[in-house]
């Protein structure tokens, strides 16, 4: 081996990494915004979550102090609102309904006898039966459901340290969806939605920075072909692919892991396919600015990280900074990832899953129409 | 006399670079028309001005009596560029019967066709194989199939000839004038000036301009030479001393 050949060859690579000024910013730009954005995310904590309280502690009457001792009021006010949003309700099945309807992640429920029960064991150590607080959860996201349960926990904790009642105070567990849920069932949802979006849009790129840069573009521009048949074949050609794959990852999952299918699978299909062909529009619009195949190398790790990040796809949008979040509203996996765990973890159909293939379509929409403008026939 | 492409003070700027410059053309129906120039004279400019794939910075350009660009026109008009421009992943049947149906062909047509283009351009053998395996004239000779599928009245060559061996150059010609004989209008660009000779009219560009246009012989006549090479070499001097 000589030395002066391969110190050739290198000279030659960085040469040509210099001459592509968009190969520089990717690797200067690139790293920093990565590990900003890691950062920011993962180093959050989740906040804001909504959860109900139902409030029925009706307390013991203190007679020296003549106040009113109440225990649920304690544990309420040592509750991190920071990371608890609490509204309060009157009835424990209403308030159940609007987690079921996906307005709130929790309901909490203290009984009528909390106090005095805590009084009475307090007092009278064989005293056993104390009414629970109950927590009725939607564990469908798990690191939400997590974060509402320790959060309690502190609070219930912290109370009884400063009343200096030795014994814990019972909590009941009674989720409203997701009994049984594993991890995976969390993460399906998210990795299908997350590979359909990065192969459909690295895909669709590639194939059309090649239809572009092999002149087979000009070809079909003055053939009699419209610019919408163009982009009409290709959503044709990806919506196939993207059935497949999910057939596939769904298939795979459900057989080797079991994973919950609580609602119509082909509704679920149906968010898949719509993200594919959101996808592959978006694929068309950016190589519209990609002039080599090289260069589409370069659009795929920014595209791809902020998905991964800031799409729900592995951390919820609950722990996502409030000012990074409006990034996430602007990824089409946000909305895929939330309608695919609404109709496989919780079972929802169309219509509570409306919002999410509204902003798919949308979406869809706006891309197609800038990809089909990008699509110059008559170029300048 | 009837002009299936006329271009009138034809200019394509790149910034302060003029690539096409007061470019002004007639076509005649029905001929074989040489745009001629070494690489960089603004040929291709020139053709995909013509075919409407480019905007010219001024000057207006008439096909077959229509102002480009014109949707109507894309029956009419066939075009092979200068790259290959075929899908590499596709057997050559796949790439010919692929134009084929974007034009509106179906079953039995797109096969009957397809069976006289690959007899034309000598790849019967190949119908099966993925472009992406074949030589570089065998690739330009099915791009040509698939620009010549619709039967257009108006063809545009760019650089047809390139990479293709001396033998089927022949053929090539011979496919344009039969192609003449049935009243098919080619434009073609090349660099190659000994085969020009057999266009009917042909323009000589430099630097974007059209400096010297006839029929081969009286350019030949013109400038009291044998060969088109030095005919340009002369018409270029004139055009550089001016």
């Amino acid at each position: 081996m000589k030395l002066y050949r391969a110190l050739a060859v290198g000279k030659r690579v960085l040469r040509d990494v210099i001459n592509d000024r968009r190969m520089i910013l990717l690797i200067v730009v690139t790293p920093i915004v990565s590990m900003l954005l890691f950062g920011y995310t993962f180093g959050t904590e989740i906040k804001n979550v909504n959860v109900i309280v139902v409030n029925e502690d009706k307390g013991v009457f203190n007679s020296q102090l003549n106040v009113t001792d109440n225990i649920s009021d304690k544990i309420i006010a040592n509750v991190n609102r920071q990371i608890l949003k609490i509204d309060y309700m009157d009835n424990v099945s209403e308030a159940v309904n609007k987690v079921k309807n996906g307005q709130a992640y929790g309901v909490v429920h203290f009984p009528s006898d909390l106090t005095s029960g805590v009084y009475v064991k307090a007092q009278n150590s064989s005293y056993v039966e104390t009414a629970p607080i109950t927590v009725m959860l939607d564990k469908s996201n798990t690191e939400v459901a997590e974060s509402i349960s320790s959060s309690l926990n502190d609070a219930v904790s912290k109370t009884v340290d400063s009343i200096g009642v030795t014994s814990a105070l019972p909590i009941n567990n009674d989720p409203i969806y997701g009994n049984n849920f594993k991890l995976i069932d969390f993460s399906v949802p998210g990795i299908m939605s997350f590979a359909v979006f990065a192969i459909t849009v690295e895909l669709t790129l590639i194939s059309f920075v090649n239809e572009r840069t092999s002149g087979t573009l000009q070809r079909l521009f003055i053939s009699p072909l419209k610019e919408s048949e163009i982009v009409a074949g290709y959503s044709m050609a990806f919506c196939a692919i993207g059935t497949a794959q999910s057939i596939l990852i769904l298939g795979v999952a459900i057989a080797a892991f079991h994973i919950t299918v609580a609602g119509n699978i082909f509704i679920a299909f149906g968010v898949i396919i719509l993200l594919v062909v959101t996808s592959q529009s978006l694929g068309i619009l950016i190589s519209s600015v990609a002039k080599r195949e090289a260069q589409v190398l370069q659009f795929m790790p920014p595209l791809l990280l902020t998905a991964f990040l800031l799409g729900g796809i592995v951390w919820p949008l609950e722990g996502i900074p409030s000012w990074l979040l409006p990034l996430s509203y602007v990824l089409p996996p946000t909305y895929a990832v939330h309608g695919l765990r609404s109709v496989l973890l919780k079972g929802w159909g169309l219509d509570k899953i409306w919002l999410d293939i509204l902003a798919l379509a949308l979406f869809e929409v706006v891309f197609l129409v800038l990809a089909m403008l990008k699509l110059k026939r008559w170029e300048a | 006399m009837e002009y299936f492409v006329q271009a009138a003070s034809l200019i394509k700027k790149y910034g302060n670079f003029n690539a096409v410059n007061n470019l002004n053309l007639n076509i005649r129906a029905g001929e074989i028309y040489g745009l001629l120039g070494p690489n960089g004279a603004g040929k291709t400019t020139a053709i995909k001005m013509i075919c409407g794939l480019l905007k010219p910075t001024a000057g207006e350009i008439y096909v077959l009596g229509k102002r480009i660009p014109d949707g109507s026109l894309a029956r009419f008009v066939g075009y092979m560029p200068q790259e290959t421009a075929l899908y590499l992943g596709l057997t050559v049947h796949q790439n010919i019967s692929f134009f084929g149906e974007i034009y509106g062909y179906r079953g039995q047509e797109i096969e009957t066709r397809e069976r006289t283009l690959l007899k034309f351009i000598d790849l019967e053998k190949f119908a099966d194989e993925l472009v992406i395996n074949l030589s570089g004239g065998m690739k330009h000779r099915v791009s040509l199939a698939c620009a010549l599928f619709h039967e257009p009245k108006l063809v545009l060559l760019d650089e047809p000839t390139v990479g293709v061996d001396p033998e089927l150059r022949v053929s090539f010609w011979d496919y344009f004038e039969e192609l003449k004989k049935n009243g098919t209008t080619i434009l073609i660009t090349t660099h190659y000036m000994d085969e020009a000779r057999r266009c009917d009219r042909i323009g000589f560009m430099r630097n974007g301009s059209l400096i010297a246009e006839g029929v081969p012989a009286e350019l030949l006549n013109y400038t009291n030479t044998d060969s088109l090479d030095d005919a340009f070499l002369i018409f270029s001097k004139q055009d550089g001393a001016q």
